[in-house]
This record gives C-alpha cells, sequence and structure tokens, in this order.
C-alpha cells in the first residue's frame, strides 16, 4: 500500500512537469521533503532526533491574482507510521510576475491513519486513529522560463497528531460492564497518544 | 502585506526553536472491581419498601409464584412482574434489598438473603410487600471483619495516564486478572434461577447452599424461618435440587445424594464423581440428569450424564451423550430441555434414558441460552435476548411467546 502511494506521488509529480494546466483559475503545488523533529524525552534526558519522508500535493483554484484556496493531500511518516493527510489550505504569494516569488501557506485538516491495518485476534485488538493536522509554511518559488510552472523551496512546521490504540477483549465469561469510557467488549484499552511537531523542508513545483 | 509575512517567518521561527519536541500521553482505561465495605448495620437500617417498576438490567435468579415472575437483580435486589399472560409479562414493581441474590418461596413468604441475613417477606398483597423477619448472621462467610464489616465487589471502570514505561504492571489490575471477577462470573451462575438454584423448599425447611456449605432453615412456621444448622459440604458447591426427600446437590467435582428425610437434619447418601465440570443437576424417579461442561471455573468435558438413582446409595453412570457446551437443564414429565449456551436450546424425550440421541426433538440454534425453568405456563429461558417464554405444549415445537428485554443480558462462561 504504502510503496504503491509513493509510485502515485511519483507519477503526479511527473505528470505535473509537463505543465498540464494552461488554465489560469486552477493552481497546483507538489512537493517533496522531509519531516524533522526531536523525539520525547528519554529515560537519560536526551531526545532522538527523527527524519520522515514528506510528500504532499495542493491543488487550488485562484481567488484573486496572488491568493488560492484549495485542499491539500499527501503521505507522511512518523517513526514508520504512515499518515495520510487531508486538508484545506490557502496559499499567498509576493512578488512580481516572471521574477522569484515569497509565497505563504497554512494547511489544516486530518491526518489519517488508514494505512495501518487493525490487528485483531482473540484476545486483543490494535489499531490506530488519526489527529488533528495545522501546518504553516513559507517558501521561495522561482519561475521557469516558459510556461506557468515553478520550482519551489519551503520550509513549514507541521503539527499531527494520532493514538495507538491497544486494547484486551473480554473473554467468554468475564463480566462486562456498560460504560462510556470502554468500547463494548473490551475489559481494558491504552490509548498512546503521539503528538509530532516537526519542520519540514520541502523542495517542488508550482503549476 | 510584507509585515504579514514577516510575521508568519516570526511566528514560524517560534514554533521552531520553542516547541519542535514530540510528546507522548498514555492512558490506561480498564475495567476492574473496586472493593466495597459495608456495615452490616447500616445495611440494616435501610427500609425496605416496593418501589416503581425498573428495567431489567443484568438478571440473576428466576422464581416463579402463581401468575408473577421474581426476577433478581444480583445484589441489588427483585423485580416483581406480572405474568397472567405469559405472551405479554408486565414489569410491576421492584424491592431493593442490597445483597441480594436469591429467594424461595413458602405460601405467602418470600424468604431472601442480604449479605449475611436471611429476610422473610410477607407477599399476600403483591402491592405492597412487607418485612417481616430478619435472621441476622446467618451467611456469616461474608463477614470481612468481625466488628460487623462485609466486602463486596463494584464492577468499576477506570481511567489513569502513565508514562509508557509503567504500563507493564498495571494489567495485574485488570478484571480477569482478579479473584473477585472469577468468583462473581461463578457467583452468576447460582443465581439464574431453575436448575442452578441455590435457595431450595423441601420439607418445611429452607436450604441454602454457597461455595462450600449447606445452611438449613426450619420454616415449618413460614414467617418464622429459624436458622438450624449449617453442613459442610466441600468446595465448588453449585446447585440444589430437591426431589422426594431427597437433596441433590451439583459441584464441581461431582453429585452429592443428601437424606432429608429428617429435615433438619439432612445426611450424605453418597457423591456420585467424575471429571471436574460444571454441573447442574434435574431428577426424576429413577434417573439424575446432570449436565458437564468446559467452563471459566471448572474444566472437564461437554456431556449429558444419565445417573441411575435407584440405589441414591451407589449412583452407577448409566450413559454419556456428547453435548456442544451444556449449561442449565430442565425436566418436565418425559421431556428433558438443555441449554446449550451460544448453541442454542434442546428438547430431548427421555422415556428411553439408553437413546436419547435418537429422540431430540428440537434443536433451536437462534435462541442462546444459560438456564430454563419449565414453568405451569410456560417454559422460560435466560439468554442474551434476555427472559424468554416459549410454548412448550408440543415439546418438538417451541414456539416463542415473549422477551423480557435486559439492558445487560447474561454473558456465556
Amino acid at each position: 500500500m504504502y510503496k504503491s502511494l509513493t509510485l502515485f506521488f511519483v507519477a503526479l509529480l511527473l505528470i505535473n512537469l509537463e505543465g498540464l494546466a494552461q488554465e489560469k483559475i486552477y493552481f497546483g503545488q507538489t512537493e517533496i521533503g522531509l519531516l524533522v523533529g526531536r523525539g520525547v524525552a528519554q529515560w537519560d534526558g536526551n531526545h532522538e532526533n527523527r527524519t520522515d519522508l514528506t510528500l504532499m500535493s495542493f491543488h487550488g483554484a485562484r481567488i484573486s491574482r496572488n491568493h488560492v484556496v484549495g485542499f491539500s493531500v499527501g503521505l507522511d511518516q512518523y517513526d514508520g507510521v504512515p499518515i495520510l493527510p487531508f486538508a484545506f489550505g490557502y496559499r499567498g504569494f509576493l512578488g512580481k510576475e516572471g521574477k522569484p516569488k515569497l509565497f505563504g501557506g497554512v494547511d489544516l485538516g486530518y491526518g489519517s491513519a488508514i494505512l495501518e491495518e487493525k490487528v485483531k485476534n482473540e484476545w486483543s485488538e490494535s489499531w490506530y486513529r488519526g489527529g488533528l493536522l495545522f501546518s504553516p509554511s513559507v517558501g521561495v518559488s522561482f519561475p521557469a522560463r516558459k510556461g506557468n510552472t515553478a520550482l519551489t523551496f519551503s520550509i513549514a512546521y507541521r503539527r499531527q497528531d494520532f493514538s495507538y490504540f491497544q486494547g484486551n477483549l473480554a473473554g467468554t465469561g468475564a463480566q462486562t460492564i456498560v460504560s462510556d469510557q470502554l468500547p463494548p467488549g473490551f475489559i481494558s484499552l491504552n490509548e498512546t497518544e503521539h503528538l509530532y511537531r516537526s519542520m519540514v523542508f520541502r523542495v517542488g513545483i508550482m503549476y | 502585506m510584507k509585515s504579514l509575512y514577516s510575521s508568519a517567518l516570526l511566528i514560524l521561527s517560534i514554533l521552531a526553536f520553542s516547541s519542535c519536541q514530540d510528546e507522548i500521553t498514555s492512558t490506561y482505561t480498564y475495567h476492574t472491581m473496586m472493593p466495597v465495605y459495608y456495615e452490616m448495620s447500616d445495611i440494616r437500617a435501610r427500609v425496605i419498601s416496593t418501589e416503581p417498576a425498573q428495567p431489567l438490567d443484568n438478571p440473576g435468579k428466576i422464581y416463579i409464584y402463581e401468575d408473577y415472575l421474581f426476577i433478581n437483580e444480583p445484589t441489588k435486589g427483585i423485580h416483581i412482574l406480572d405474568n397472567t399472560d405469559p405472551a405479554n409479562p408486565i414489569n410491576l414493581s421492584f424491592i431493593p434489598i442490597a445483597g441480594n441474590v436469591d429467594m424461595a418461596v413458602n405460601g405467602n413468604i418470600l424468604y431472601a438473603d442480604s449479605y449475611v441475613d436471611l429476610l422473610a417477606f410477607d407477599i399476600s398483597k403483591i402491592a405492597n410487600i412487607q418485612l417481616i423477619k430478619r435472621v441476622e448472621d446467618v451467611f456469616a462467610h461474608m463477614y470481612y471483619h468481625e466488628t460487623g464489616q462485609i466486602i463486596t465487589f463494584k464492577d468499576t471502570v477506570l481511567t489513569s495516564e502513565n508514562p509508557a514505561w509503567q504500563g507493564g504492571g498495571v494489567w495485574m489490575m485488570d478484571a480477569s486478572m482478579s479473584f473477585s471477577a472469577n468468583y462473581s462470573a461463578a457467583a452468576q451462575s447460582y443465581g439464574t434461577g431453575g436448575s442452578m438454584a441455590r435457595f431450595t423448599l423441601s420439607n418445611e425447611h429452607l436450604y441454602a447452599v454457597d461455595e462450600s456449605t449447606l445452611r438449613v432453615f426450619d420454616v415449618e412456621n413460614p414467617e418464622n424461618p429459624t436458622f438450624v444448622k449449617p453442613i459442610d459440604l466441600g468446595w465448588g458447591i453449585e446447585t440444589i435440587f430437591p426431589f422426594q426427600n431427597k437433596l441433590f446437590i451439583g459441584s464441581n467435582f461431582g453429585m452429592h445424594i443428601y437424606d432429608a428425610s429428617t429435615p433438619s437434619s439432612p445426611k450424605r447418601m453418597a457423591v456420585y464423581e467424575h471429571v471436574q465440570a460444571c454441573d447442574p443437576v434435574v431428577v426424576n424417579e429413577d434417573h439424575a440428569f446432570v449436565t458437564l461442561r468446559v467452563g471459566t471455573v471448572c474444566n472437564g468435558v461437554n456431556e449429558l450424564h444419565v445417573i441411575d438413582i435407584k440405589n441414591p446409595y451407589s449412583p452407577t453412570l448409566k450413559k454419556a451423550y456428547p453435548m456442544l457446551h451444556p449449561h442449565g437443564l430442565g425436566l418436565a414429565g418425559d421431556f428433558l430441555y438443555i441449554a446449550e449456551g451460544v448453541h442454542g436450546l434442546k428438547s430431548f424425550n427421555v422415556s428411553d434414558v439408553m437413546d436419547i440421541d435418537q429422540n431430540q426433538l428440537e434443536f433451536l440454534t437462534n435462541q442462546g441460552s444459560v438456564d430454563l425453568i419449565p414453568g405451569p405456563k410456560s417454559l422460560i429461558v435466560i439468554g442474551p435476548d434476555g427472559v424468554c417464554q416459549y410454548d412448550y405444549s408440543d415439546p418438538a415445537k417451541l414456539k416463542k411467546l415473549s422477551c423480557i428485554q435486559v439492558n445487560n443480558p447474561v454473558n456465556f462462561y
């Protein structure tokens, strides 16, 4: 699943390089980059650094010459857990046509953990649940000599959380009680919420 | 515009340098049993009076009295239902009795336990049930402390936050690990009525069994039950079934036969021993029918044993039939009904005990069941659908009449 998605994004990137978008209204941006973060403090107080891959593709409509609203999809990795982000986004530009431009943006949405399969056996169940994604970004775009495409470099902050659940099932014969805190059929549930705050360094194209 | 971008850059750099660090939060939510301590004096001080009907939550033992059904809500009290029409039972009222798990009716007197006490109620006016007698300290094994404190366990869901590396030890507090949870799961099997009863009346005596003791009460004068004596039975006692001056007591290890012709002092006649299993008993003139099953508190086999009891001093196994997962059973004339747990409900003609498997009349695979009572009007079946009643005038064609909804139906054990 993960591999095929990566291929899909690479394909998307290549197709977009053709510069198919002649329409003025449509705006697209596809980027690839690295998520860099500091892990939680370990027992000795040290932090391990975390570096993962991120792919992002933004599609929007120009509401005026320098403002675009749209949505982004992508694929992020956090400590080996793939997250599919879906977000609403904004991009704004500063600079003259045909010259390098400064741009900024913000994405707000949900990072889905749908790629992680639920593991279930006779005694227990474990699964992931996605969480809030918030990501402001700034960057510079260098327009191509001809056409509407531009090369981009950007840095962003990316806040993403998701939870890992591991629950033990009530065996036949065990007493179960109705409770809002536990899903039916469970005798215990361990939720580990991971909150990742990363810096993102990306390169890509606009079209 | 320029200032907007520079402020955005500023915010970004603040985020980058101040809080660019991950966080992990663990929350552990678990079902456990919380010990609850009560002073018996407080419990005795509570006024017990008939309350409006309450929905059935997790019913225990069922007792049929005239046109009424008495349904125990373990440790909480007794529901009273009007069962004049088994197709449409009506929930009438509730008697709150703390610590109640069992009951029996003698004439117009209802006996019910309340932790360590035995209570007697006058039920001649069903709308106005009166407590008339309290026999104190008879189920004294429940005392936690000599000062009159008792301990019970309450199902609870707790949530705690632990750093991940401390989580390892927490599973010890998990409900399935606790002794009390297993105890309560086992206790549930006592309370469901029918062949799995714990209180029974015979020859003007009330017999109550707990895990190891048979307690005898003289109820010749129904309003005034008096405690006679305890009789030690050994561990793992599950059910009691009276038949013709004899008591048949099912345990984890076998079936005890007691001579109760001197009702105040039952004497052991024999013990029919078998592999360890959970085993309710029903009896007719010549044979005892015992179901053995694999369960949480008992291991063993899933079988129906037919035991020749013509000579009660020397019971002998006549035949064993394989079963799926048999729980309670009921005998009505020549017809035997077996609750097969998740597998369903079976009826047999047992006039020829050597050929029971050839005489299976009905197997309702969609009626999960743990216990049943062949009543005068209907066959009452307790299962995951609640308390259901069947017309069993034709044992080969059981007709469902009604099901009383239950919030928290019985679990299979």
